[in-house]
C-alpha cells in the first residue's frame, strides 16, 4: 500500500522532469542544427517559475477550469502508463483508458481557449482537432495491430510479453505498425513540421494567444507531460519497456533525440498537407501491419 | 392487472390532459406534468416483477397480451423518464404558441404507445401500439408546419413502408407458427429452415432498421429532428428511434435466439457480420457529415445516426460484453441525446435561432445549460466518469478481443470524429464572442433548466457508478442465456481485463485539486471583457468575430466531395419517378365521365372484335 502510495506520487513527478528536460534539450537541440549555441537546457524551469510570479489575464471560469482539466488530464494518464516497472494504476482499463484520458488533455485545451474569445484561438483549435483526427486514424490502426497480436488490453502484459520473448519494433508484423508509429509522432507532438496549430508567425501561437502567466506556464508543463506520454507510449508497445526507469529513460531518449532530428529540418505543413500526408504513408503501413497481425492470428 | 392499469393512465391520461386544457391552460399544464411523473412511479415501482397477462379476449380471434420482464422495464423507465422530463421542458417551450392542448396530447400519446410496445406480449398489439407511435410522432414532426411538413411527410412514408415489412412478416409467422404470442413463438422457431429464419430477420430488420435510422434507411431522420419542437426531438432522437433497438433486441434474441441468429451463414457473409458491417458504417459516415452541419439540431440528427450504429453494433455482434455494452449505450444515448436537445432547445428559445454561425459566447449568459452541454458532450464523446465512457470501453474491449480490429477501428475513429463536432457545436453556441444582438439574453427559465441538471446528474452518476444501471442490463442478458458478469458498483471485473471506474475517478479528482492548488498558489490574474484579445497589435472591430463559420473549413474542403447522401439523392429519385408515373395515368383517368365511357366502349368493342376474329369462347 505505501509502495503503490510512493509511485502514484512518484511517476508524475518523473514524468515532470523527463518532459520539461525534453522541452530543454528540443530547443538545445535544434538550435544546434540551425548553427546557433541555444539556450541552457533548464531554461524552460527559469521560464516557468518566473511565468508563475507574473500577472496574467484571464476570460472567465472555463478560461481558468479548461487549463487545469487539461492538465490534470495528462497527470491521471502518466499514472496508466508503466515508467519501466513503476505503474501504479495500469491495472484499471488497460490501453483504452489510456487512448481515452488522453482526450482531457486536448479537450481542457480547446475549452479554455474558447472562452479565450480569439479568433486566432478558434482557428488554431480547429487546426488542433483536424490534425488530431489526422494522426488518430493511423494511431488507432496501430492500437489496435499491437492489442490484436498479444490479444490484451492490458499495456501491462503488452510489456511483459516482450521482456520474455522480443520487442514488437522486431517482430515481423508489428515492425510496420512501429514504423508507422515512429512517422506520426511529431504530429502527436505537435512538433514540426506539425506545428500548424501553434504557428507563431500565422495565428500568433494559435491556441496559446491569450495565455500568460501561470495559464502559460501550465500550457508549459501540459505539453512538457504529453511530450513524456507519446514517447513513453511508443516504448512501452513497441522497445519492450524496460526493467528499470533508467533504460526507459535511454530507450525515450534515443526515440526522442532521433524525431526531433529527423524533423528539424522539415519546414511546416499546411494543414491539409499533413492530413494528406497523415492518411497515406504511416495510415497504409499501420493498415497493412494490421491486416497482417489478423491474418497471422486466424 | 397492474400492467393494464398503467396503460389505462397513460392513454387516460392523454385524453383527459386535452380536454381539461379546453378549460384552463394551467389545469392543463399541471395534470400532464402530474400524469407523466404518475407514470415514473408507476414503472418504478415494477421493477423486478414479471409476468404475462391477458387484456383483450378475441380481438380478431387473437388474444392480446401484455408482459413485464426486465428488459421491457429497462426500456419502459427510460420512456417513462425521457418522457416526462420532455413535458416538463415543454411548459414553457410551448407558452404562446398554436394549438398546445393538442400538443400535449399528442406528447403524451407517444410516450403511451411507445409504453405499449415494449409492454406488449404479442405482436398484434405490439403493432397497434407500434402505429399509435408513428401516427402521433408524424403529427409532432409537423407541427410547426413549413418545412416541417416535408420532414414529416418524408418520416411516415419511411414509416408506413417499415410497417408493411413488419406486417408482412408477423403474417408469415401467423401462417407458420398458428401463434403470435411472442413467448409461444420463440421456442417453437427453432424447427424453422434456416432460409425462412433469414426472411424473418430480413423483414423484421427493415421494419426496426427504418426506425432505428440504420444506414441506409436513415434518410428521414435528419430532417424530423431538426425540424420537430426541441421537446419532442429529445424524445424523437432519445427514444422513439430506440423502439427499432427495442424491436432487433426482441427479434434477435427473444424471438430467434442468440443461436440461431449467429448461425446463419458463414464467415464474413453470415447475416450477423452483415449487421455488424452495417452498424460500423453507421457510425463512420453519418459522423463525418455532422461535422459539417451549421444547423445545431441538425448536427444532433446526425450525431444521432452515429451513435445508434454503436447500439446497432454492440446488438449484432452478439457477445455478452457487446450486448451489454450495447443496451447500455441505448440508456446513455437516450440520456445525453435528450439532454444536448434540450440544451440547445433552450438556446433556440432564448436566442430564436439555432444557427451555428451566428451564435457564440452564452456561457456567461446560460451558465446552468452550459455546463448541461459540456456534460452531454462528454457523454457523448465517451469521455472517462461519464457513463458514455463505461458503454463503449465494452463494446471495444469485446471486438478486440474477439478478432474483429477493424470493427473496433471504425468504432473508435467515429469517437474521433465525435469530438470534433460536439466541440464545434458547444464551442459555436456558447464559448467565443457573444455577438452585439445576443447581449441582453437571459438564463433559461426554469422548467427548461431542471430537465438539464437531472440529466447531467444522472449522466455523471452513472458514470461514476456504473453498476446501477449494469446491474438490471447484466440480468436482461442473462435472461436471454448469457453467463452473468460480474458487476460490481464501481464497473466490471473479469479475467479479460478489469474496469474500475473508482480508480479514475479518484486519480482525476485529486490531479484536478493539485493543479487547481498551484493554480491557486501562482500570481493572480485579472478578469478582462472579451473585446479585449491579443491581435499582434491589429484591433479586431466588434461583431467581426466570424471564425466560428465553416469551424472545420480545411476538412470541410477535403472530405465534401466524398459526403454526398447519394443514399437520400436515390430515394428521391424513385419518389420522382413514381410521380412521374402517377402523372402519366393521370393522362387516361382524367376525371371525366365522358371520357372512361369511350374507354369502356372502346374495350367492348375489342372484345367484340376478338369474338368475331377468333371465336375463343
Amino acid at each position: 500500500m505505501v509502495a503503490k502510495v510512493i509511485k502514484i506520487i512518484l511517476s508524475p513527478i518523473l514524468a515532470l522532469i523527463v518532459g520539461v528536460f525534453f522541452l530543454g534539450l528540443a530547443r538545445k537541440i535544434m538550435a544546434r542544427i540551425h548553427w546557433r549555441y541555444g539556450p541552457p537546457l533548464i531554461q524552460p524551469v527559469i521560464d516557468m517559475i518566473k511565468l508563475f510570479y507574473q500577472k496574467s489575464v484571464s476570460h472567465g471560469r472555463m478560461f481558468d477550469l479548461g487549463i487545469i482539466l487539461s492538465l490534470a488530464g495528462s497527470i491521471v494518464v502518466v499514472l496508466f502508463l508503466p515508467f519501466g516497472r513503476i505503474c501504479p494504476l495500469s491495472s484499471s482499463g488497460g490501453l483504452l483508458v489510456i487512448l481515452y484520458m488522453m482526450l482531457l488533455a486536448p479537450l481542457g485545451t480547446a475549452l479554455s481557449g474558447g472562452q479565450g474569445a480569439n479568433p486566432n484561438i478558434s482557428i488554431g483549435i480547429s487546426r488542433k482537432l483536424i490534425l488530431s483526427l489526422g494522426y488518430e486514424v493511423p494511431l488507432l490502426l496501430v492500437l489496435l495491430a499491437v492489442m490484436t497480436h498479444y490479444k490484451t488490453i492490458s499495456i501491462m502484459e503488452v510489456v511483459s510479453v516482450q521482456q520474455s520473448t522480443s520487442w514488437s519494433i522486431i517482430s515481423f508484423p508489428l515492425f510496420l505498425s512501429g514504423l508507422s508509429y515512429f512517422l506520426i509522432l511529431p504530429a502527436i507532438l505537435g512538433i514540426r513540421p506539425f506545428d500548424v496549430s501553434s504557428a507563431p508567425q500565422e495565428v500568433s501561437s494559435g491556441i496559446m494567444a491569450e495565455y500568460g502567466g501561470k495559464y502559460l506556464a501550465l500550457a508549459t508543463i501540459e505539453h512538457a507531460f504529453v511530450l513524456f506520454i507519446s514517447t513513453a507510449l511508443f516504448v512501452n508497445l513497441f522497445l519492450g519497456g524496460a526493467a528499470n526507469p533508467v533504460i526507459f529513460f535511454v530507450k525515450m531518449l534515443v526515440v526522442f533525440v532521433l524525431g526531433l532530428c529527423i524533423n528539424a529540418v522539415f519546414p511546416r505543413f499546411r494543414i491539409e498537407q499533413a492530413i494528406k500526408y497523415l492518411w497515406k504513408w504511416p495510415t497504409l503501413l499501420a493498415f497493412l501491419g494490421l491486416i497482417i497481425t489478423l491474418a497471422i492470428r486466424s | 392487472m397492474s400492467l393494464e392499469l398503467l396503460l389505462i393512465i397513460a392513454f387516460g391520461g392523454a385524453l383527459l390532459t386535452y380536454l381539461v386544457g379546453k378549460v384552463s391552460y394551467k389545469g392543463r399544464n399541471f395534470l400532464a406534468v402530474a400524469i407523466s411523473l404518475a407514470l415514473v412511479a408507476f414503472v418504478a415501482c415494477l421493477y423486478g416483477k414479471t409476468g404475462e397477462e391477458t387484456f383483450y379476449y378475441g380481438f380478431l380471434g387473437f388474444n392480446l397480451v401484455l408482459r413485464l420482464n426486465m428488459l421491457s422495464w429497462f426500456f419502459a423507465i427510460t420512456i417513462a423518464v425521457v418522457g416526462a422530463l420532455s413535458i416538463i421542458f415543454s411548459l414553457s417551450y410551448i407558452r404562446g404558441k398554436e394549438k398546445t392542448d393538442f400538443y400535449f396530447l399528442m406528447m403524451l400519446l407517444v410516450n403511451a404507445a411507445m409504453l405499449g410496445i415494449v409492454l406488449a406480449g404479442d405482436l398484434i398489439s405490439f403493432y397497434i401500439f407500434w402505429e399509435i407511435m408513428s401516427w402521433s410522432a408524424f403529427l409532432l414532426i409537423s407541427y410547426n408546419r413549413g418545412p416541417a411538413l416535408a420532414a414529416g411527410m418524408k418520416y411516415i412514408i419511411m414509416s408506413i413502408i417499415g410497417s408493411v415489412c413488419f406486417l408482412v412478416g408477423m403474417l408469415s409467422l401467423y401462417v407458420s407458427f398458428d401463434t403470435l404470442n411472442i413467448s409461444q413463438i420463440a421456442p417453437v422457431i427453432t424447427s424453422a429452415s434456416s432460409g425462412y429464419i433469414l426472411f424473418i430477420l430480413t423483414v423484421f430488420g427493415i421494419a426496426f432498421g427504418i426506425k432505428n435510422a440504420v444506414l441506409p434507411f436513415h434518410t428521414w431522420l435528419p430532417d424530423a429532428h431538426s425540424e420537430a419542437p426541441a421537446p419532442f426531438s429529445a424524445v424523437l432522437s432519445g427514444i422513439l428511434i430506440k423502439m427499432g433497438t427495442y424491436g432487433f433486441l426482441l427479434v434477435l434474441y427473444v424471438i430467434v435466439g442468440l443461436k440461431l441468429f449467429l448461425g446463419l451463414g458463414r464467415g464474413l457473409f453470415s447475416f450477423h457480420s452483415m449487421l455488424c458491417l452495417l452498424g460500423a458504417v453507421t457510425i463512420i459516415i453519418p459522423t463525418f457529415i455532422a461535422m459539417l452541419q451549421t444547423d445545431a439540431k441538425r448536427l444532433l440528427a446526425w450525431s444521432t445516426v452515429g451513435q445508434a450504429g454503436y447500439i446497432i453494433l454492440g446488438i449484432a455482434f452478439g457477445t455478452n460484453l457487446a450486448l451489454v455494452g450495447g443496451i447500455f449505450h441505448f440508456f446513455n444515448h437516450a440520456l445525453f441525446k435528450a439532454l444536448l436537445f434540450f440544451a440547445v432547445g433552450a438556446v433556440e428559445f432564448r436566442t430564436q435561432t439555432r444557427d451555428l454561425d451566428s451564435l457564440g459566447g452564452l456561457a456567461k449568459k446560460m451558465p446552468v445549460v452550459f455546463i448541461g452541454t459540456l456534460v452531454g458532450i462528454c457523454a457523448l464523446i465517451g469521455v472517462p466518469l461519464t457513463s458514455g465512457f463505461v458503454s463503449k470501453w465494452l463494446i471495444y474491449k469485446t471486438l478486440i478481443l474477439e478478432g474483429s480490429p477493424f470493427l473496433a477501428f471504425f468504432a473508435l475513429a467515429g469517437t474521433w470524429g465525435t469530438i470534433l463536432y460536439s466541440y464545434k457545436l458547444i464551442h459555436n453556441v456558447f464559448l467565443g464572442q457573444l455577438p452585439e444582438k445576443h447581449k441582453t439574453v437571459e438564463k433559461a427559465p426554469f422548467s427548461m433548466q431542471l430537465p438539464v441538471v437531472v440529466l447531467s446528474v444522472a449522466i455523471l452518476l452513472f458514470g461514476i457508478l456504473p453498476g446501477i444501471p449494469l446491474k438490471v442490463i447484466n440480468a436482461i442478458s442473462t435472461s436471454f442465456g448469457f453467463e452473468s458478469l460480474n458487476v460490481g458498483l464501481w464497473g466490471i471485473t473479469s479475467e479479460t481485463g478489469a474496469l474500475n471506474t473508482v480508480n479514475i475517478f479518484a486519480a482525476v479528482l485529486v490531479a484536478a485539486a493539485l493543479v487547481w492548488l498551484v493554480f491557486h498558489l501562482a500570481a493572480k490574474s485579472v478578469s478582462v471583457p472579451q473585446e479585449d484579445s491579443y491581435a499582434a497589435g491589429a484591433h479586431i472591430p466588434k461583431d467581426k468575430y466570424h471564425y466560428t463559420a465553416e469551424f472545420y473549413n480545411p476538412l470541410h474542403r477535403m472530405i465534401k466531395p466524398f459526403l454526398r447522401d447519394v443514399i437520400n439523392e436515390f430515394y428521391y429519385w424513385i419518389a420522382s419517378c413514381v410521380r412521374r408515373l402517377s402523372d402519366s395515368v393521370r393522362h387516361v383517368y382524367t376525371g371525366d365521365v365522358g371520357h372512361y365511357v369511350i374507354y369502356i366502349i372502346l374495350f367492348l368493342a375489342f372484345l367484340i372484335f376478338v369474338q368475331v376474329k377468333w371465336k375463343p369462347w
